[in-house]
């Protein structure tokens, strides 16, 4: 008697969760997909944990339709080390690789990391025709590859602003300093990395060579550098009054030191990823007042209460990792393609990759950077005005240890100010 | 700029010193080469983190706690593990190289990546030196290095176990007869080069950051300084650390960046060439005679 009525109550239980599950939709097939970065460098972690949350708030709601069937979305990561100082590109791409042959995700998200290897996995990824969202690597040559090979190069999107981009907020904040303070000499550091080169490159093209302005050296760094006292030594010696720096490695963090302890009278702004975050101004020792960074997308480790969807998903991020966000670029693309897949499945109707494609290319939304509208090379638009196109926002330091958006004017909190010892030439 | 440049480059050579005599100190004595070197450097940091921002624990108990229990870890490396392998070159190599991965990974495995993984610095100030502005970390640094090199001379030369420690590394068969204990002296000097390592950490990590890549990194730089000097020589250690250190500064102010590397290879490629036993190496020399 006693086992009739424990068969009954785990029949009753089963069919209890059969009818739950029925009912909301879930099938036991899911849409897996890749996350393949450098999970051991900031941007990658925290943009893989940016997905994460974006797909666990859509599962929460019942998944995505595909056609008349829900589905839940499921994501798989693997570090591919590519940001490492020593792995080869080749051994990036065997990761990529795996990835898609062992998991066979539908689509692809943040993706690798350093341009290089971006450039170098684009055959892979139309061999095997998966849609990649990179919110990562930023060389605009891999715009100019699809532009001239669409057909064979469409199934790759960028939902991170690019070099281009970024350059045009470089050159914003470098007219603003030059009209602010009369400021037109400039020292150039910068990690020697492809996207770095290449925005390098262009800010001297489009404004600094056109303003006019003094560019009293240039220097480039292996990934990996760990001592920048002579080039600040050289900084000091030319009297630059501005030092603007380019780099995405860690080690670029003692560059913030050594700018610091050797009391160098430059401004210092242009993007170094350890200043990205809310958490620099302790690991700088409370140091770093002055300083100048560019967050490559709102979101990204700065939140604008002009858009109340960053401070929204910051707040998620925190609740969901117990962490702040660090890292100034990444993680607010990485969590809008998860929302810009599933609505171009849902508008699909079907996981086909060149039906996927066609629904990319047609993505407006207005998410947690702005408006997000893919041009040609499958580049999301960044510009000035969220409304109208995805933003940027560079920001300075305060002496009590927040952070003020200085930059873009339709954004920006207040006027830049010069920390202590540098006085305006105008 | 010169002056600069010239300060900058002794303190680069301090910490390469610094960076390379425990690694000396432990083949010098023992003959093991300890090649989880750079993760008993990357452990002392990443515990003294722990202890300062998890268990807030005072900086200064912070450190010493993190060097001695790196020291212990060193002593019981050598007694658990390479007591085993004592006198198989290429098992030493291995097993302590096996071990340096599995601290190094695991840390990167458990997320301790970032740039919040940093020390602070002993006291926040800068001194302006023959016009350039330095630190007083560096400036602690480089007076630290020298009293640790001073004293390690003095502990060497002038004391009971400094002289066994010679005995042993000089002729440890001779010195057996003489009833020192080579296990215990071996002991010994693995533990003192894994504390050496942890003090080494404790000073130059505030200048920068903690990541599990660093582990590699002190690996490579004390093995070039290390082979540049002749393999178990202290003196051959500080002289390697200048020649490098002033060679990668002056290359980096003068020439370029990325020279630096190249420079670094091409000393220690001309240097082999001239003296294959290193600057002040004994141990090829004799080889060679034989």
């Amino acid at each position: 008697m006693r086992s009739r009525i424990a068969y009954s109550g785990l029949i009753g239980s089963l069919l209890s969760v059969f009818l739950l599950v029925a009912s909301t939709g879930w099938t036991a097939e899911s849409i897996l997909i890749g996350v393949p970065t450098s999970l051991g460098f900031v941007e990658g972690r925290e943009g893989m944990r940016s997905a994460q949350l974006a797909v666990e708030e859509i599962n929460s709601k019942g998944g995505v339709s595909v056609g008349p069937t829900k589905m839940l979305l499921k994501l798989k990561s693997l570090d591919i080390r590519d940001a490492s100082p020593g792995v080869p590109v080749p051994e990036a791409l065997l990761g990529l690789e795996k990835i898609i042959l062992e998991k066979k995700p539908v689509a692809l998200l943040v993706g690798p990391f350093r341009s290089e290897a971006l450039m170098a996995s684009m055959d892979i990824i139309s061999k095997y025709k998966i849609p990649m969202l990179g919110t990562i690597a930023m060389s605009p040559a891999s715009e100019e590859k699809i532009k001239k090979e669409p057909r064979k190069y469409k199934y790759i999107f960028r939902v991170c602003l690019n070099a281009d981009f970024l350059v045009k907020y470089l050159a914003g904040t470098m007219a603003l300093i030059n009209k602010e303070f009369g400021f037109n000499r400039v020292f150039i550091m910068h990690q020697d990395v492809a996207w770095a080169r290449a925005t390098i490159d262009s800010i001297k093209k489009e404004y600094f060579e056109k303003a006019g302005w003094d560019i009293v050296e240039q220097l480039s760094y292996p990934t990996g550098s760990t001592d920048f006292s002579s080039a600040l030594i050289k900084a000091r010696v030319k009297k630059a009054q501005v030092i603007l720096p380019i780099f995405d490695m860690p080690q670029s963090g003692i560059l913030v030191k050594q700018w610091n302890s050797m009391k160098v009278t430059s401004l210092l702004a242009g993007f170094i990823s350890p200043l990205a975050g809310p958490k620099a101004w302790n690991t700088f020792d409370q140091n770093i007042s002055g300083a100048i960074n560019c967050n490559y997308e709102m979101g990204s480790a700065i939140s604008s209460e002009k858009m109340p969807l960053s401070v929204a998903f910051e707040k998620a991020y925190r609740k969901r990792w117990g962490k702040s966000l660090e890292a100034g670029h990444g993680p607010a693309p990485s969590y809008e393609s998860v929302y810009i897949l599933a609505e171009a499945i849902e508008r699909a109707g079907t996981l086909d990759a060149d039906v996927l494609v066609e629904e990319l290319e047609k993505t407006d939304r207005v998410g947690v950077m702005g408006r997000i509208k893919f041009d040609e090379g499958h580049q999301a638009i960044y510009d000035m005005d969220p409304k109208s196109s995805a933003v940027g926002a560079v920001f300075q330091w305060n002496s009590d240890g927040t952070r003020s958006i200085v930059f873009p004017p339709a954004l920006a909190d207040r006027k830049i100010k010069l920390p202590e010892g540098l006085t305006p030439v105008n | 700029m010169l002056e600069g440049t010239i300060i900058y480059a002794i303190i680069n050579s301090v910490v390469l010193a610094l960076t390379a005599i425990g690694f000396n100190l432990t083949f010098g004595i023992s003959g093991i080469a300890n090649f989880g070197y750079g993760a008993f450097y990357v452990l002392a940091a990443y515990c003294t983190w722990m202890m300062t921002n998890l268990l807030k624990l005072s900086y200064p108990l912070s450190i010493t706690i993190s060097i001695l229990f790196c020291t212990l870890l060193g002593a019981l490396l050598y007694r658990l593990v390479l007591i085993r392998v004592r006198g198989q070159v290429l098992s030493e190599v291995i097993a302590t190289f096996g071990i340096g991965l599995v601290i190094l990974e695991l840390f990167r495995y458990l997320g301790f990546v970032g740039f919040e993984y940093t020390l602070p610095v002993f006291i926040d100030k800068s001194f302006i030196i023959a016009g350039t502005y330095v630190d007083m970390q560096r400036i602690l640094l480089v007076g630290t290095g020298t009293v640790l090199m001073v004293s390690l001379w003095l502990f060497t030369h002038h004391t009971s176990l400094g002289l066994a420690f010679r005995g042993i590394a000089q002729d440890e068969r001779t010195a057996l007869t003489f009833g020192i204990d080579a296990d215990k002296i071996a002991t010994l000097a693995v533990a003192f080069g894994a504390g050496l390592a942890a003090i080494a950490a404790t000073l130059i990590i505030p200048l920068g950051s903690i990541s599990p890549d660093e582990g590699y990194d002190v690996l490579i730089k004390a093995l070039a300084v290390s082979i540049i000097g002749g393999l178990g020589s202290n003196g051959g250690v500080i002289l390697a650390s200048f020649v490098i250190g002033f060679a990668e500064r002056f290359t980096d102010a003068y020439i370029g960046s990325h020279w630096t590397m190249i420079v670094n290879m091409a000393s220690i490629f001309l240097v082999l060439l001239v003296k294959p036993s290193g600057l002040f190496g004994k141990q090829k020399e004799l080889e060679e005679r034989i």
